[in-house]
């Protein structure tokens, strides 16, 4: 074959390619449109059905029937927007009477397909219907090894209060990234009896490396109960746990938290020292107002800047700390009282949060 | 001579077969991956994402210069972004026009003390302000220093660890942050995200949002509109598969601001600072061994205005190429080099011989094919045929981005506006690829003359409904 020839099959072969490609977006876009005007009225005639039942002026049954005329993803769509609306029993009575329908059970066995589309599908699914029944699947999609799915059924803890799922969800906790454990923090809050007998256990754990993400999340809970696990943690060797005791200290106006936090203070670690005088700030115990003016001298900028704005929290007390600092002989702690008094009480709320 | 033109013509040959199957292999990747991220956007919960606190808090920079026109509209409208926690810092760069005294009167502004350590060296401040009004807002007035100086600046100011910066004059779309975190949702190691940036022009615009979009009539704006789907839709995408690209758009782009402050912010001395910045971080990332991603999800998206007239792109166009010219000499160690990973190995040397050198190449291709046309060396009917087969390749893989963005967001509902879009993919090979290659010629002639500016491009602003 010449050098010609070739380039000539090249020239058609691209050609063909060009008006298949041409054809394809035609088709694509009118295929689209026709799917579109079909299932529109459908979606729009189950949201009337889901009102009507959600004011209780129709049976489930009708709601299931209009369900299965959707799509399987335009209905599981319609699930979970409306879950959001219904109420808890009532979509409880839902749920439970989904679990017969042919449909529901394809998707809830598509916790098991290869295709992770699939398995996403069903654990958005059981986010918003799942029930005690389900807590083996969605185990295995909290489990599952792509993110999307256990995002998604991770969603289900908020329904499904078992305590496998929540020991299963916190396990997973320390290996997540912080945005993911966030989420999962989230919505354990609701499971939060299951949850809190388990971190009680975890504290325990001196030695494990995932000790400081642990108390991370604790302390996201807000939960007194944590308090004295916190206090104790206070003298662990790692400078990252004591970091996250002194954050957590801070929401338990208690005088062990003062006296753990008092210690703190006094850290080798600036984070854990920053961590500590904002803790006291939130308190603002006068007795611990030595302390925090005493950090005003520290020779970190964050650890002064989280003094100067705890002395704020002390009220007049504070403030005064603060003006006398401003004239005082220590150079660094002069510049930051006058950077924090010249704040308006927006800047420091904002600074605060 | 003949032996040279053959020699070259050959070379030429073989340039184009390997860099064209690049492009083919990159199409190729961009699919299961517009797939996998049609589909997680498709299924987001964005209602119980905005509801929840877990997302990252977002500083989102905003530098701007000679902005007066369009500041007030683009504060606001990124003031009312759908999401929980984040807050503006615009840095006005010493701007001549009335930006600042637009954004004071607007968003009533007082002056605070600076709060924060100047962790990355700028030109001088002259005030901090907040706003009364609007307390997630911060504006820095300073001296005039570049684009990359005042994000630096607003790096600096910034409290939160993710950051991301926008242009002034970029609408980004209400729900485009919320899509924007979805990777660190998702727990990837993640040093960088990348969003769409799609053109503006011939769009309907109320309150700060594009509210219709619509493929601009006009053909210059119409052309570019193929240009950024093909640019983002397979090109970056295909890029996420093979180790990440080297361009997060400057325009639309989220990074970890721990990173930033570790190669010491924004490089003001470079031409293009979002290519410059990447190429930095892949190699601060390499270098240590830390394990990341730089990626790019098609679904967020902000929308740009693209110039209008011929003389003010040509001048975008050459400061690009200038600007990729400059990075990929600067940082010329880590071409083929191992230590960088698939960067070092694929993606630099293709940003080299595949971008910075083409229209060297194509120029050489269309003056030898004449040369070898004139001595009778080249048969005519063959040089027409590699030129058409050449130009039927680029009409290919444009047409393919229409495809990809049938195939996925479907942006463009009219069917008016999805012929438009047919006819400027089959349009932009004849007359304006030969123009852009000029541009991009020119850039080679000027490089080295290290212009900094802000790249000044006149406004038309948005249409309103």
């Amino acid at each position: 074959m010449t050098s010609r020839q070739f380039l000539l099959i090249v020239a058609i072969a691209q050609g063909t390619l060009l008006l298949a490609l041409v054809t394809l977006i035609i088709l694509n876009r009118w295929i689209r449109l026709r799917r579109k005007a079909r299932v529109h009225p459908r979606r729009l005639e189950l949201d009337a059905v889901m009102q009507a039942w959600a004011m209780g002026q129709s049976s489930p049954d009708e709601v299931l029937q209009g369900l299965g005329r959707l799509p399987l993803p335009l209905a599981i769509e319609a699930l979970v927007t409306w879950s959001a609306r219904v109420a808890g029993e009532r979509w409880q009575e839902l749920a439970r009477a989904l679990e017969n329908r042919w449909w529901a059970r394809a998707v809830r066995a598509n916790s098991r397909s290869a295709r992770w589309w699939k398995r996403l599908e069903c654990a958005r699914f059981l986010s918003v219907v799942a029930t005690t029944h389900d807590v083996g699947r969605v185990l295995r999609l909290l489990r599952d090894r792509h993110p999307a799915v256990q995002l998604a059924a991770a969603t289900t803890l908020e329904r499904v209060g078992s305590p496998v799922l929540v020991t299963a969800a916190l396990e997973q906790l320390p290996f997540l990234g912080p945005t993911v454990q966030a989420y999962y923090a989230s919505v354990l809050k609701r499971a939060r009896p299951a949850v809190l007998r388990h971190l009680k256990q975890l504290f325990r754990r001196l030695d494990d490396p995932r000790l400081p993400r642990i108390i991370e999340f604790a302390g996201r809970l807000d939960e007194p109960v944590l308090r004295e696990g916190f206090t104790t943690l206070a003298t662990h060797p790692e400078a990252e746990v004591r970091t996250q005791v002194a954050r957590a200290l801070g929401k338990f106006p208690h005088a062990e938290s003062v006296a753990a936090l008092s210690f703190l203070v006094h850290d080798d670690a600036w984070p854990v020292r920053a961590q500590a005088t904002r803790s006291l700030g939130m308190i603002a115990d006068q007795n611990t107002l030595p302390a925090v003016r005493d950090a005003l001298r520290d020779p970190e900028w964050w650890v002064r800047l989280r003094a100067g704005l705890a002395l704020i929290r002390f009220g007049a007390a504070g403030r005064n700390a603060l003006l006398e600092a401003e004239v005082g002989a220590h150079a660094e702690a002069r510049a930051m009282a006058g950077l924090i008094l010249g704040l308006s009480s927006q800047a420091l709320a904002e600074y605060a949060a | 001579m003949s032996v040279l033109i053959h020699t070259t013509d050959v070379v030429i040959l073989v340039y184009f077969l390997v860099l064209n199957t690049f492009y083919a292999l990159l199409l190729v990747l961009a699919i299961p991956e517009i797939w996998e991220q049609t589909r997680l956007a498709e299924d987001e919960d964005f209602q119980r994402l905005m509801q929840s606190d877990a997302l990252p808090p977002i500083t989102i920079l905003v530098p701007a210069y000679n902005e007066s026109a369009t500041i007030e509209a683009s504060v606001t409208a990124i003031l009312t972004l759908e999401y929980r926690n984040f807050e503006i810092v615009v840095v006005n760069d010493g701007s001549k026009d009335d930006t600042l005294e637009r954004l004071r009167h607007a968003f009533d502004l007082y002056e605070v003390p600076r709060t924060y350590p100047e962790a990355i060296a700028t030109q001088p401040l002259r005030a901090v302000y907040r706003s009364r009004a609007r307390t997630r807002l911060l504006v820095i007035d300073k001296e005039n220093g570049g684009k990359a100086d005042s994000l630096n600046a607003a790096i600096n100011a910034s409290r939160f660890p993710l950051v991301i910066a926008v242009d002034a004059d970029t609408l980004i779309e209400p729900d485009a942050l919320l899509r924007l975190t979805r990777p660190f949702l998702l727990g990837g190691q993640i040093a960088a995200v990348g969003g769409t940036v799609r053109v503006a022009n011939g769009c309907t615009v109320a309150d700060g949002r594009v509210t219709d979009a619509r493929v601009p009539r006009a053909f210059l704006p119409g052309i570019q509109v193929v240009e950024y789907l093909r640019a983002f839709l397979f090109g970056r995408l295909g890029w996420n598969r093979l180790g990440g690209s080297l361009v997060i758009s400057g325009a639309f782009g989220l990074f970890r601001k721990d990173y930033l402050h570790a190669i010491g912010g924004y490089d003001v001395a470079s031409v293009v600072e979002d290519l410059d910045l990447v190429v930095r971080l892949h190699g601060y990332l390499q270098r240590r061994k830390i394990p990341y991603e730089i990626t790019f999800i098609p679904d967020p998206v902000a929308w740009t205005e693209v110039p209008e007239s011929l003389r003010i792109l040509s001048r975008q166009r050459e400061r690009w190429h200038r600007g990729l010219i400059a990075g990929m000499w600067r940082h010329k160690g880590m071409l083929f080099n191992p230590r960088y990973g698939r960067v070092g190995l694929v993606a630099m040397p293709f940003f080299t011989f595949g971008e910075m050198l083409a229209p060297l190449v194509e120029v050489l291709g269309y003056g030898i094919t004449a040369l070898g046309l004139t001595y009778g060396i080249v048969n005519t009917s063959f040089a027409l045929l590699f030129l058409l087969v050449a130009w039927g390749y680029g009409m290919l893989l444009s047409l393919w981005a229409v495809v990809l963005e049938e195939a996925s967001f479907r942006r463009y509902r009219r069917a008016g506006d999805l012929v438009r879009l047919i006819l400027y993919a089959m349009l932009e090979t004849f007359g304006y690829r030969q123009l852009t290659v000029w541009w991009r010629l020119r850039a080679f002639a000027t490089v080295w003359k290290h212009t900094r500016r802000w790249g000044d491009m006149t406004r038309k602003g948005f249409s309103t409904p």
